[in-house]
């Protein structure tokens, strides 16, 4: 899946607008695409239920990461609010499927609705702000509804939290990780589709513009405006629902896990994932997903050994972890400027050329 | 040049992705258990003791003979106290067919109790919510919690005895008028769950209830909070957050001067925090739930846990904070109940329940004298309604923990034992 409006290689010449405008760049990339979606398929038979449920919050996360790198990514602005739209989808979909007794299958889209509304309410100040200004506009977001989740009580439970109930089609109660997994997937397919396809469209393209220079953008007779504050609708859209997806998945929703250091995770997801791709954004996911997992799993294997004893980590040996996503992400942003997605048509163009590479 | 870079990204990508697959074996012949713990959040200050008491416990247990020939094999998640997170680490758990958990917050275990009901998983919580103390459902915590245990009173009773205890030393002493009490916390459910019990009982015993001062769980520049409590002219405050956050209340008020009569909540004031607070930590009235602390280590009553303790500190030198003993004496009912489920038909979640219910006024073998005599029954969870009230005298110092208190720089008193009747309309809140 293309959907890049990113730098092409030398030598990457388009001849038609049809061309220019795949979401496949070739036939070979659909195959593959297809291919991934139907293995996937078979990965609940596959993999154990820790794997699996790693998969299933690479799948929400991702669709919510997405979001931020529709507008960061590909519009060019800025949001250090993201966990908390994502927040809210979770509390709009437990509320209207416990309060207004709404199924869950319903409650999901409507909920992403919902936060697409308040989306566009907090994006209102991206019409006026740029830079830095828009950074701590965004922030305001974050601490208004964060506060917010924990007062109002009628919505959220307030600090207690409240309970979700678990997805449902036609009364079969789809809660086990088998089950959930594959409405994770099609959520996953279809909003990546979407997100790929809105970039070829002509709204698409305006936010591109928007990104690449807003003055000239304005010239060619672009709202600003219309597609700054669109552009904060559609990721809080596509958060919206990656949390609504979270909170039928975990089956309870609390307002503590929707701090700011949740939003600048997913900001360092899609900064690693790569800016402006759409495949980058579930990459960066993956990576911050399963460093956290891997550092858990290097410390357990660390504790109570020689090295542990040696330098005495016992207790701060939990603080590896965290220690080691800020080193990531530093490293990143040092050697791989580009995201994964930059790293990943690198190792694909070797390939391709092999063994005869310059 | 360019490809060794990838290759080295390939090699980083495929050694993560072999961490990742590792932690998911364990040993089928042992009894999974899991251990939620709180070492890094806010509320890691007690979370460090009880969670090493847990730890040492299950240690002992494995070397003395396991549960029914069976070793524990125990995890522990450091969930930061972060429900979300608990709930996380629980699916992993009930997915690996754990038969119960040591958990920790109320705001997590509470959000647990469906979960833990419907699989049948006895869940010991270091959160003495009075909500998990009514096993049937239909007091005023509304649904029932079957599976929720927790070793001690809850936090409403131990609220409940200290106003009790307030409305004694306000005659004691010849206050005159109504006595003012308010309740101090975070907005949190933890410091939230014996608000409304005590400020009832307060009215009830005659005492003027101020609204409540809000203060958070993690340490802060307290002195608004003080300035409000000192123009509010209360004679007596509970303080409701853990004891790193009171250590932060307690000098930002004698920084400001406010004479007041703190009631520290079971988790709000220990030993460590006496040595983090100075002198600013005296004169606080504080439960303990049970009936000895570490000054008296070298009683005979506290062999087994001298040896326990020995688990983490085989010098033996260590000072264990009251919370280390808590968490042994909630290990050991645990172990007490397998060990009865073990003989009554194997080790299963309901058979561990069952255990639990199985004798009375009971304490686990060798704890004798250290850990309050319990009873559960399958419509009360209310194990223990009596605990001792100790005063906290601190002359300040440097210097390690052992240390300042054999040198009598921080001593605790024990003021008397409380014991509330077992009311009906107590039950679940």
């Amino acid at each position: 899946m293309a959907g890049t409006v990113a730098l092409r290689p030398c030598g990457d010449f388009r001849t038609t607008y049809g061309d220019d405008q795949t979401i496949f760049p070739t036939r070979l990339s659909l195959a593959f695409c297809v291919l991934g979606v139907a293995a996937l398929c078979l990965a609940p038979f596959v993999f154990g239920k820790y794997a699996l449920s790693l998969l299933i919050q690479i799948g929400y996360l991702g669709i919510a990461a997405l979001g931020l790198n529709i507008l960061v990514g590909f519009t060019g602005q800025i949001s250090i609010g993201h966990a908390v739209f994502f927040g809210f989808g979770a509390f709009a979909s437990a509320y209207i499927s416990n309060e207004l007794n709404v199924p869950v299958f319903f409650a999901i889209p409507l909920a992403g609705v919902a936060t697409t509304a308040v989306g566009l309410l907090f994006g209102v100040p991206a019409a006026r702000l740029k830079g830095l200004y828009l950074a701590i506009a965004t922030l305001a977001a974050q601490f208004i509804l964060e506060d917010f989740f924990a007062r109002a009580r009628w919505f959220t439970g307030g600090v207690a939290g409240t309970p979700a109930k678990s997805f449902s089609i036609f009364g079969t109660d789809i809660s086990g990780d088998h089950g959930y997994f594959y409405v994770v997937l099609a959520y996953l397919v279809i909003l990546f589709l979407a997100a790929a396809n809105l970039m070829r469209t002509r709204d698409g393209r305006a936010l591109v513009a928007v990104r690449d220079h807003y003055l000239s953008a304005e010239m060619m007779g672009i709202n600003l405006t219309k597609y700054r504050t669109m552009s904060f609708g559609v990721s809080a859209f596509y958060a919206g629902i990656g949390g609504a997806l979270y909170a039928h998945y975990l089956g309870f929703v609390s307002v503590e896990g929707f701090d700011i250091l949740f939003s600048i995770q997913f900001l360092a997801m899609i900064i690693i994932g790569g800016l402006g791709s759409v495949m980058g954004s579930l990459m960066g996911t993956v990576f911050m997903v399963l460093l956290p997992e891997a550092m858990g799993g290097l410390a357990r294997m660390l504790s109570g050994s020689t090295i542990d004893r040696l330098l005495s980590l016992d207790e701060g040996i939990v603080f590896l972890r965290e220690m080691a996503i800020g080193a990531a992400i530093v490293l990143f942003l040092i050697f791989e400027p580009d995201g994964l997605a930059h790293r990943w048509r690198q190792i694909r163009a070797y390939w391709k050329l092999y063994p005869f590479s310059h | 040049m360019r490809m060794k870079r990838n290759d080295a990204v390939a090699a980083l990508l495929g050694a993560g992705a072999l961490l990742a697959a590792a932690p998911a074996a364990t040993l089928a012949q042992d009894v999974p258990v899991g251990h939620l713990a709180d070492f890094s959040g806010p509320t890691a200050d007690v979370g460090r003791p009880y969670g090493q008491g847990v730890a040492d416990a299950i240690a002992y247990i494995n070397s003395h003979g396991g549960v029914g020939g069976k070793k524990i094999a125990a995890e522990t998640i450091d969930y930061s106290y972060k429900a979300p997170q608990a709930i996380a680490a629980y699916k992993g758990w009930s997915g690996r067919g754990v038969v119960a958990i040591q958990g920790w917050g109320t705001a997590d275990t509470e959000a647990l109790i469906g979960f833990v009901t419907n699989d049948k998983i006895p869940y010991y919580s270091a959160s003495y919510a009075a909500t998990l103390t009514d096993p049937v459902g239909g007091s005023r915590a509304g649904k029932g919690a079957p599976y929720n245990f927790f070793y001690g009173p809850s936090y409403s009773d131990y609220a409940r005895g200290m106003v009790q205890w307030a409305a004694d030393d306000w005659k004691k002493k010849g206050g005159k008028g109504k006595p003012k009490y308010v309740h101090m916390g975070a907005n949190h459910p933890y410091p939230n769950s014996p608000k409304a019990a005590a400020e009832e009982y307060a009215r009830e015993l005659g005492f003027e209830v101020l609204t409540p001062i809000e203060y958070s769980l993690k340490p802060a520049d307290f002195t608004a909070q003080c300035l409000t409590l000192k123009q509010s002219g209360a004679n007596y405050a509970y303080l409701g957050n853990t004891s790193g956050s009171n250590v932060a209340v307690l000098k930002a008020c004698q920084t400001v001067g406010v004479k007041v009569q703190f009631l520290g909540n079971v988790w709000g004031m220990d030993e460590n925090a006496m040595k983090a607070a100075g002198n600013a930590a005296s004169n606080v009235v504080y439960p303990v739930r049970t009936s000895v602390i570490w000054t008296d280590a070298r009683a005979p009553r506290m062999a087994m846990m001298r040896d326990i303790s020995k688990m983490s500190d085989p010098g033996g030198t260590a000072y264990r904070a009251s919370h280390y003993l808590a968490a042994v004496c909630a290990t050991l009912y645990m172990k007490e109940a397998m060990d009865w489920a073990a003989a009554h038909g194997g080790i299963t979640g309901e058979n561990i329940r069952k255990g639990m219910y199985a004798r009375q006024n009971w304490v686990p073998k060798g704890t004798e004298g250290v850990c309050m005599p319990s009873t559960w029954t399958a419509q009360d969870h209310r194990s223990v309604l009596r605990f001792d009230l100790y005063r906290t005298e601190v002359k300040g110092g440097e210097g390690e923990l052992k240390d300042l208190i054999a040198e009598g720089a921080i001593t605790m008193t024990r003021l008397t034992t409380i014991e509330l009747p077992r009311k009906t309309e107590w039950l679940g809140w």
